[in-house]
């Protein structure tokens, strides 16, 4: 298991078929970013939660096959690996960060913007799941112009969070809170 | 009176008419002057303005005279007859009738105009000089030449008043001469009596030597005692060649400033500058003697010239001014002069009352409290009361209580508190986890009770 991630010949374009492949993949089509955002902002959220695990799913399933044991991988490793798959699909940068005890994933230069968090969210959650078989949820905690963080959390720290940020307690707060709970 | 007044009168008419005639017709239609018998044609328009000077003979003298004088020694004045008189009144009115221009109405005759004509007897007859109011001679009338035609402006009147006027010439007719002869005695004599103006004096001829030193002597007195005076110069036309300076001449030199000036700082030589005026003296005040000490001032001796020389250099050398070291700096030892103790304890003693009291901290009761007599012991404060601090970070106030205050304040000190954290950060130390998956775990762990 190669600890670094290798992007060579991780897509194969067949002109004569007219056919983009990932390596180890299926095919892939490129669109554009309006057309997907449109899509996204048509559709219900569950379709688009739906859309994003199945996103996630398939870099999940990509890095695992990179890694082989991807349940004894450290965090760099993931980090590296499940991000350079999200990174081939154009998706933005991935970023990890430890809040004490709380998870929190991010993804910066995100080409849709903030009208595809919720599909980000989702491709976490599938990776998550399709990686480590964990089910959870992404909490977008905060947004700025470059980076979106999100929270990865059970359902019962996530809906505590969301409680949290509704009632505008920032997000900082929301994560002390999170970790002095647990603590106690 | 009245007869004088009313021949004055009618003489002054008849001149006035007289003179409105024409004068060429007189002259044209006279007759030819004879030799014999001449007949003028009016004595009106013929009387000469001639005024005898004074040394000459007067109107007294020609027609009041008693005695005749001899025809051979007066040539011009010739006692006129009365047929001679009768004949011109008469040749007048005739002359009048006539009326040369038709056109302008002809004056009045003689006869007319005279309401009462003197009679031609009484004209001839013995003429005295105070019924003879005219005084209306003519030049003609002392000569047998023809006269000259004269022109109004030629004629005088002399009243009797006038002629009286006139100065008595006790010269008779026969004094009369022409020759210069004695005539200069007369002019001599003349200054005397009326001094004649200045502009007509004429310079006479000194008969003697002696005459001329004295008129010479005279002259330089007069020249003398008259201020000439100050006119300016006609100014030259045209550039004017200089005339060079003869030998032995030469322009004034300048004076030396020198001696002009010590002329006017020493005091002049001789008694006169020591000794003052009686203008000065008299001026001068005396002044009160001087009340202070005396003073004196004492001039430093030089004992030789080198000293001299040296102090001279001295005041032209610069003068080094103090260093910084007394910059700002006074002498603490320096203790105030004895008479100035007095007053300054007397400024610390008001200085010291008015001072107010100090202002009432939270950290102490209310001095009202303290002052009510509630069972309390009174407090005896300390003269000088402190609130230092064993902290060197708290400032420290120091205020000195007076003495003699009835009510002292007190002072209470905040407890002293040792220098102990504030505030304790516990840094909780929480393993990293080795996989992701156990980061996942834990993650996932939160918010689950």
């Amino acid at each position: 298991m190669s600890l670094n991630f290798d992007p060579s010949y991780a897509l194969e374009f067949d002109f004569g078929r007219g056919q983009i492949r990932m390596a180890n993949a299926s095919e892939r089509v490129i669109i554009p970013c309006d057309a997907l955002l449109a899509l996204c902002q048509g559709a219900s959220e569950e379709a688009v939660r739906d859309f994003g695990r199945r996103l996630g799913t398939e870099a999940g399933r990509v890095m695992n096959d990179r890694l082989g044991e991807a349940w004894q991988a450290s965090l760099e490793t993931v980090l590296e690996h499940l991000g350079g798959e999200l990174a081939l699909m154009g998706l933005g940068s991935l970023g990890l960060e430890r809040w004490g005890q709380a998870l929190v994933l991010s993804f910066s230069h995100c080409p849709l913007g903030a009208a595809g968090d919720l599909l980000l969210g989702s491709v976490l959650e599938g990776a998550m799941q399709r990686s480590f078989g964990r089910d959870t949820v992404a909490i977008k905690l905060m947004r700025d112009d470059e980076k979106v963080r999100f929270l990865i959390a059970g359902y019962a720290g996530a809906r505590k969070a969301g409680n949290w940020l509704a009632e505008g307690v920032p997000w900082g707060d929301v994560l002390s809170r999170l970790a002095t709970r647990g603590a106690s | 009176m009245n007869q004088e007044v009313t021949k004055l009168q009618e003489l002054l008419a008849r001149v006035k008419r007289n003179a409105a005639l024409p004068r060429t017709l007189v002259s044209g239609l006279a007759p030819e002057p004879s030799a014999s018998a001449y007949e003028p044609p009016t004595a009106a328009f013929s009387a000469p303005a001639y005024i005898p000077p004074a040394s000459e003979i007067t109107a007294d003298e020609v027609f009041f005279d008693s005695e005749a004088p001899p025809p051979a020694s007066v040539p011009t004045a010739i006692p006129p007859a009365p047929v001679a008189q009768a004949a011109i009144d008469a040749s007048v009115d005739e002359l009048l009738l006539e009326d040369p221009f038709p056109s302008v109405p002809p004056g009045p005759s003689y006869n007319d105009v005279l309401e009462d004509p003197l009679p031609a007897a009484a004209a001839g007859a013995q003429l005295d000089h105070e019924e003879d109011v005219s005084g209306v001679m003519s030049i003609s009338e002392f000569s047998d030449e023809q006269p000259e035609e004269l022109l109004e402006d030629d004629i005088v009147e002399m009243t009797a008043t006038e002629a009286a006027a006139l100065p008595m010439v006790t010269n008779p007719l026969d004094e009369l001469s022409f020759e210069d002869v004695g005539l200069d005695d007369k002019q001599a004599a003349a200054p005397s009596e009326e001094e004649p103006p200045a502009s007509s004096s004429r310079s006479k001829v000194a008969g003697t030597l002696d005459e001329a030193l004295a008129r010479a002597a005279e002259q330089i007195d007069l020249e003398e005692d008259r201020e000439v005076p100050l006119k300016t110069p006609p100014p030259e036309s045209g550039p004017q060649a200089a005339v060079a300076m003869p030998q032995g001449m030469h322009a004034p030199l300048a004076p030396d400033i020198e001696e002009l000036l010590e002329a006017d700082i020493l005091p002049s030589a001789g008694v006169r500058a020591a000794v003052p005026t009686a203008e000065q003296v008299g001026q001068t005040v005396d002044l009160d003697e001087a009340r202070g000490p005396s003073l004196e001032l004492d001039h430093a001796e030089t004992s030789s010239v080198e000293e001299l020389e040296e102090a001279v250099a001295s005041e032209e050398l610069e003068v080094t001014l103090p260093g910084r070291e007394f910059g700002g700096a006074y002498q603490a030892d320096l203790m105030p002069p004895p008479e100035a103790r007095q007053d300054l304890d007397a400024h610390r003693q008001r200085a010291e009352e008015a001072i107010a009291p100090p202002p009432e901290s939270l950290a102490q009761y209310p001095s009202a409290v303290e002052a009510q007599p509630s069972g309390f012991a009174p407090v005896s404060a300390p003269s000088s009361v402190t609130t230092d601090s064993y902290s060197e970070s708290v400032s420290t106030v120091t205020v000195d209580a007076p003495a003699n205050a009835e009510f002292a304040p007190e002072l209470l000190a905040r407890p002293d508190i040792g220098p102990s954290p504030v505030a304790k950060f516990i840094r909780t130390e929480v393993p990293r986890p080795k996989t992701f998956l156990e980061m996942l775990d834990s993650s996932l762990s939160l918010g689950s009770d």
